[in-house]
């Protein structure tokens, strides 16, 4: 069974950096006085929260050494990734998981950050957070349900999520390790270390701001690399603000998927609350869940 | 000798053609296979397994390919549309299957790029075009069948500009575009390929030999763990892409990085890259040439920039799956065909 890093107690430190893109300071603070005054926690914000360097929050030895000394301070139980972008591809192979693997800890985070939990899941078997990230708790939005679920899984409750069905909906039954995350950067790790195994799991995507064309492209992809044929279950999050081409494709995201996967008889559903929008609940990484899609809804437990 | 004795030979040397050279890996490295030169009243087919093109749009490339000696024949998706693509996928499969299996089609001529072959090329049948080979012609998404067929059947193909590239009027073609156009017909008709171009300040220097495969990069990034995925150990690898932000470039590199893709070639050409940009974000701080650069700092193959080769006016004729050498040195970087 995958390793689970301990859960959070009250009082214990939870770190915050920026492995890819930059957050100024302003925008993370909302999230550092919730994680102090609302959660209990202790914080501790890296350097490269509030730098930047051209398009990334540092160079690639400033975010890699932040990061780094996240990884390896003993007093730090949890690292949330303050935002995403792009930029863990270009550190990830420098990362040294030596301290981590022997006393694994949360890491926090989606988009970019499903590189990390691509990696590790794949090389160290290690239970990983796709998860809202700082902005997510700006404009009192910290109080939503999907940012509270970042809590509850903190806090090791189980999670269970429930939502509403959807006409392309696949009704069954499938247990299995959740993997996932970002299209763009699953198909992006496919045939590097990083690469994501399906067989047997539970896949949940989600991706914004790509042309339809791409998507289309993107989950042929994953299938011709047979990373959709041998699924538990499916589940599709939000595909949200999709652009398109001067000749429009004529499908939607959801279409596009619907057709691709028609084939297969395991359990699919769309619209699950994983998204680039407020609509993005916890997930564990690599950890055992149901999915159960009925005609009446849809309940993923762990 | 009669005829079945024949037959029965020429199957044999066939597949001694095809027979295993060396064992690398589980990645068995075996002979280009070379479809048959043409000659004048030999038959091209158009066809558009792709985006959709008019018939109009094809008639400059009919006419000058007629004045090369070659009959044409429109397939037909030329006309057809189904939103963005060439006819429905069915329409597209039928069309390229007809052509492939036609025994007067000499050559097949990709009317335009697009997207659409990956919908299509695990449901082609390729059993009679293996018996009997034939050129396939385009780029940017007809890196799909490139790439396919060096993968699968070390079929060597073209790489080059297609029907939607002929100028209306061959007449007022500016110079650039006659010699690369017409660089298709050499490629065609066997002429051996050479091509040169003015050195880059940010080259690496050296000569290298083996066999050339590439094509749209960001075509080449979603064929990554598919049966269509390309080996590149022991090949001169070219790539070329255009509207894609620097940050897209960089993943992409690092993905050829990361999946061993650039650790084992003999030499790396990038071609055009047109950059994709948006007002309002930070700078990425590296250039095309730095992010490559980068990316093979350890490997002391050539490396050459600005070769000839892209969604531009200066993309001639390369030949896939086809062993050249790649000379880069301070003034020059030249390209040429071996046998």
């Amino acid at each position: 069974m995958i390793k689970t890093p301990p859960f959070l107690s009250p009082g214990d430190t939870i770190g915050l950096v920026c492995p890819a893109g930059s957050m100024p300071v302003e925008k993370v603070s909302e999230c550092i006085r919730v994680l102090n005054e609302d959660w209990g926690y202790t914080t501790k914000a890296g350097d490269t929260i509030g730098k930047q360097f051209n398009y990334f929050s540092g160079t690639d030895e400033d975010r890699l050494a932040d990061f780094q000394k996240m990884l390896d301070d003993d007093e730090v139980k949890a690292i949330l990734c303050a935002r995403g972008g792009y930029g863990l591809t270009r550190i990830i192979d420098k990362i040294d998981f030596t301290k981590f693997k022997k006393n694994p800890k949360w890491i926090i985070g989606f988009s970019d950050i499903t590189i990390l939990h691509a990696h590790i899941y794949r090389n160290l078997y290690i239970s990983t957070l796709h998860a809202p990230m700082a902005n997510a708790f700006n404009k009192g939005e910290y109080k939503n349900e999907f940012v509270q679920s970042l809590r509850n899984a903190l806090e090791g409750k189980k999670l269970k999520y429930q939502c509403a069905p959807h006409e392309f909906n696949k009704k069954g039954e499938g247990i299995g390790e959740l993997v996932g995350g970002n299209l763009s950067l699953l198909v992006h790790l496919t045939g590097t270390d990083s690469d994501m195994k399906t067989k047997g799991r539970i896949l949940f995507l989600e991706d914004v701001g790509e042309y339809l064309y791409n998507i289309d492209r993107m989950m042929r992809q994953l299938q011709r690399s047979g990373k959709l044929d041998k699924l538990a279950g499916l589940i599709i999050g939000g595909f949200t603000d999709c652009k398109d081409t001067e000749n429009p494709f004529a499908q939607t995201a959801y279409e596009i998927i619907r057709d691709v996967i028609k084939e297969y008889d395991y359990p699919v559903c769309f619209g699950f609350p994983v998204s680039h929008e407020k609509e993005n609940y916890a997930l564990k990484t690599g950890v055992g869940y149901k999915l159960k899609v009925s005609k009446s809804k849809v309940i993923l437990e762990e | 000798m009669n005829r079945k004795h024949f037959i029965t030979s020429a199957s044999v040397l066939l597949t001694s053609a095809a027979l295993p050279l060396k064992t690398e890996g589980n990645e068995i490295e075996t002979a280009s296979v070379f479809p048959a030169y043409l000659k004048k009243g030999d038959t091209i087919g158009i066809t558009a397994p792709a985006g959709y093109i008019t018939l109009e749009e094809i008639q400059p490339a009919i006419k000058l390919m007629e004045t090369w000696g070659f009959k044409i024949k429109v397939g037909d998706t030329i006309g057809k549309k189904d939103f963005t693509f060439g006819g429905s996928d069915e329409e597209r499969l039928n069309d390229f299957q007809h052509l492939l299996d036609d025994r007067f089609t000499k050559a097949i001529m990709c009317a335009r790029g697009g997207y659409g072959a990956v919908r299509i090329i695990d449901k082609l049948n390729w059993a009679k075009f293996r018996t009997k080979p034939k050129w396939i012609i385009g780029f940017s998404d007809i890196t799909v069948f490139h790439s396919h067929l060096h993968k699968n059947f070390r079929i060597a193909s073209i790489h080059a500009k297609m029907c939607n590239s002929f100028p209306v009027d061959w007449n007022l073609a500016e110079p650039i575009q006659v010699e690369t156009i017409e660089s298709i017909q050499k490629a065609l008709s066997g002429e051996k390929m050479e091509y040169s171009t003015t050195s880059n300040e940010n080259n690496k220097p050296g000569i290298a030999a083996g066999v050339l495969v590439g094509g749209n990069l960001k075509t080449l990034e979603s064929l990554a763990g598919s049966p269509s995925d390309i080996n590149t150990t022991g090949k001169i690898l070219f790539v070329e892409d255009t509207g894609e932000y620097l940050y897209s470039i960089d993943r992409m590199f690092w993905n050829l990085k990361r999946s061993g893709k650039l650790s084992k070639l003999k030499g790396l050409i990038v071609g055009g890259f047109k950059i994709k940009t948006e007002a309002d974000t930070e700078d990425f701080g590296k250039t095309l040439e730095q992010i490559v650069l980068e990316k093979v700092i350890n490997y002391k193959y050539p490396v050459c920039f600005d070769f000839p080769v892209g969604h531009q006016k200066n993309n001639f004729a390369l030949k896939c799956g086809v062993k050249h050498k790649l000379i880069v040195n301070q003034n020059e970087c030249i390209l040429k065909e071996i046998r």
